[in-house]
């Protein structure tokens, strides 16, 4: 199914592509600065009520500090990425893709009245719900895994099937997790960096957890809902992946430079080895091999 | 498709320095409650560590920080945006792995009334969207104007579709590929944009290109360009840039060392931090309050400075080194490809300093370019003073800055306060565009663009 979108996608691009003039002019959705101010000073006071609390209280779960991480104990600057030039590819298709087709859908769907859209948003974050709590109880974190559920319940009902993250108002936000994190708690390394199509940066495990997610949530199928004609699942994954880009800040080729493809490599790899070091909590750090790229 | 991981939009620290204003407005009694990392601070006294000399523990701060939310000046609820991709008839070939710069890109924010227009330049390696130009654009499109915000003439998107020689960093060329530009797109306008008078803006460098473009326009006289303001803008670029190598070198130290020793204790520190709270994803939210922590000590404010100020460089130097065969990174018979792995390059180019960029491209481009230039004329002529009599004579050119600027010396201030007379605003504490956006400088700007502006009686 997805293999039928991106084949769709690729002629699309390079028919877009054909059509470059002198001067392109494109309205963009209008920008809302006193809202955005208004959104940066609350979200601020939040934060810094909420890291006043955790000054307060012992952070760790059993009070007990983790076994500190030293400068010798950060990877190399240096990423392990074999299949550079296939990703270097597979990054320019994602860069004229959305240029030419997921970003103007995603502009055009957020001109959509915003309760709309934050109901679409809600939704689909509810139906991966159920999966996360699995996710959480592979991991052992029963904890977490009872938040996830306690989520769904909420939010299924109260929160009128999901359109409404009520469970974040009664301070149950919403805590992710997927099958890269499981198979990261039992030991798989992250592997060598990956970048998907459409999908963006990626790494060996995390391309695994994702087809892991996917799966569990076709198999899990709440409702019927991912049962059916293909155009039914389609337009679902449709909806779902345009919510996703239109609330993703990210633009290619923004930064205008060269190196961008190296600097998004760099940041993808430490934020998710970073992450690992999370779920490991108890255990101290690693030595990486002397010399060996970050993520070998 | 589910959720997946967002890749961050800035380098992970100056993720960290743009986030950082978490701290800003932390109210005062919060810091003292825990006494902690969280500290607001600008009420705090100096924090100890390595003094660069260069500048005060405030104007560090406000530099880093910026405007926090609530002392910015009231802004629009909406503004209209369109985003211009142009292709400039002077465009050199594009190199192969510039091939997503093909076109210069601007934004404009239009009234749907005839109104006056007014165009905005970012500071260095600067695109056209920059934080700081949708402050002002927000705030001039709610003034009434109509807004174009254009990028920096340093920023690589500009080099490579805009600039005629590509090698970036001189004022006066900088500012002549910035007027033609300027021109191409008001030809372009949609036609239901109605300019009634035309005025710039910049900051930082930006303030700088301004003056220079609008005495260019003066002498040619195509835009008819009414009004400049510059906010912080440097008086000798060169001597500025010079201030940033050396913050670096003082707070980072030199080379790749330097970087690799301030890349793995950042990544110890946000391991330790992560580890210790109880959160499940590395998010936004957490680089917020992350920021707080790390960024404590002089010595890590102006490393977040100089740093930001050295990965701007790093793409300006590539292009440069690129367009003018000049062979420091970019082999001139073998320029790197659509694909090559440019890891090492980037890496190599991070440990240089401006002054690298100016000894080995700039100075050897412009020497064999320019009859009868040297290296003291080339300096010379990157100041201010080349428009000094318009500035002084024209009264049509403004400028805000703070006495705590630390891209200017005391002399390089009075220099500017001299040649200006009552055109100038010199603000007290701010930085370096620390309080850009706020009510202050937002309300003196628009005095400015208006010609109302009247220096207060001291």
């Amino acid at each position: 199914m997805i293999l039928r979108l991106a084949l769709a996608a690729l002629g699309l691009a390079a028919l877009a592509g054909c059509a470059a003039q002198t001067v392109d002019i494109r309205s963009l959705p209008s920008a809302t600065p006193a809202a955005d101010n208004a959104t940066a000073a609350e979200s601020r006071a939040a934060l810094a009520a909420a890291l006043a609390n955790e000054t307060t209280e012992p952070a760790a779960e059993n009070g007990e500090p983790p076994p500190q991480f030293t400068p010798a104990d950060a990877p190399s600057m240096y990423t392990y990425d074999p299949w550079e030039r296939l990703n270097r590819a597979t990054y320019r298709f994602n860069a004229r893709f959305d240029s030419a087709i997921f970003l103007p859908v995603a502009n055009g769907y957020r001109r959509l009245p915003s309760p709309l859209r934050s109901g679409v948003h809600n939704f689909f974050g509810n139906l991966t719900e159920l999966s996360t709590m699995i996710n959480y109880a592979l991991q052992w974190r029963l904890g977490k895994g009872a938040r996830s559920l306690g989520r769904f319940l909420v939010n299924s009902t109260v929160g009128i099937g999901g359109l409404i993250d009520v469970a974040k108002r009664i301070r149950l936000p919403n805590a992710p997790t997927g099958f890269s994190d499981t198979l990261g708690t039992w030991g798989v390394h992250p592997g060598p960096y990956v970048v998907l199509p459409l999908f963006g940066p990626s790494t060996l495990r995390d391309t695994i957890g994702l087809a892991g997610d996917i799966g569990a949530r076709y198999g899990i199928n709440i409702v019927d809902l991912y049962r059916g004609p293909f155009w039914k699942t389609g337009s679902l994954d449709v909806v779902d992946a345009v919510d996703e880009r239109a609330n993703t800040p990210f633009r290619y080729y923004e930064t205008g430079s060269p190196f961008e493809y190296d600097d998004i490599r760099f940041l993808y790899v430490r934020k998710r080895l970073l992450e690992d070091t999370g779920l490991h909590r108890h255990q101290p750090p690693k030595k990486p091999a002397p010399g060996a790229p970050a993520g070998q | 498709m589910l959720p997946r991981p967002r890749p961050p939009r800035w380098p992970l620290f100056l993720f960290l320095v743009a986030t950082a204003a978490s701290a800003a407005w932390l109210p005062a009694a919060d810091a003292s409650s825990d006494g902690g990392a969280l500290a607001a601070p600008n009420s705090l006294p100096p924090a100890a560590g390595p003094a660069t000399g260069l500048a005060d523990s405030a104007a560090l701060r406000a530099t880093v920080f910026g405007t926090p939310p609530d002392e910015m000046a009231p802004l629009p609820a909406s503004v209209p945006l369109t985003e211009i991709d142009i292709q400039l008839p002077w465009e050199n070939p594009v190199p192969a792995v510039f091939w997503f710069n093909k076109k210069l890109r601007v934004w404009l924010s239009a009234q749907k009334k005839p109104a006056p227009l007014a165009i905005v330049i970012a500071g260095t390696g600067g695109d056209g969207n920059t934080s700081k130009l949708q402050t002002l654009r927000a705030a001039l499109y709610g003034a009434g104007y109509h807004v174009l915000t254009m990028p920096s003439p340093t920023f690589p998107g500009f080099i490579v579709a805009a600039s005629r020689t590509g090698v970036a960093g001189d004022l006066r060329q900088d500012s002549e590929d910035l007027y033609s530009a300027m021109q191409a797109i008001l030809a372009h306008f949609p036609r239901r944009v109605r300019v009634t008078d035309i005025d710039v803006l910049g900051y930082s460098l930006g303030g700088a290109n301004a003056a220079v473009v609008k005495a260019i326009d003066a002498s040619q006289g195509k835009l008819r360009i009414h009004r400049a303001v510059m906010i912080n803008p440097p008086v000798s670029l060169f001597t500025s840039i010079g201030r940033l190598d050396r913050l670096f070198a003082l707070s980072i130290g030199s080379g790749d060392a330097g970087i690799e020793r301030l890349y793995r204790q950042l990544y110890a520190e946000l391991a330790n931090l992560y580890r210790a709270s109880d959160r499940v994803e590395l998010d936004e939210d957490f680089l917020l309050g992350a920021a707080a922590a790390v960024l404590k000590t002089d010595a890590e404010f102006s490393a977040a400075i100089a740093l930001s100020f050295r990965l701007d460089l790093v793409n300006m130097f590539f292009a440069g080194d690129l367009y003018a065969h000049t062979g420091v990174v970019v082999d001139p018979h073998h320029p790197p490809q659509v694909g090559d792995p440019l890891e090492k390059t980037e890496m190599t180019l991070r440990a240089m300093p401006f002054s690298e960029y100016f000894a080995r491209v700039f100075s050897p481009y412009y020497l064999a370019h320019r009859a009868h230039a040297t290296n003291a004329s080339l300096i010379a002529e990157n100041r201010l003073d080349i428009v000094a009599g318009a500035l002084r004579n024209d009264g049509d050119y403004y400028a805000q800055t703070n006495s705590d600027d630390l891209i200017l010396d005391k002399s390089e201030l009075r220099w500017l306060e001299r040649t200006l007379g009552d055109r100038i605003v010199v603000y007290d504490h701010g930085g370096h565009l620390g309080n850009l956006g706020d009510r202050r400088q937002i309300a003196d700007m628009l005095d400015m663009l208006a010609g109302r502006w009247h220096r207060p009686a001291p």
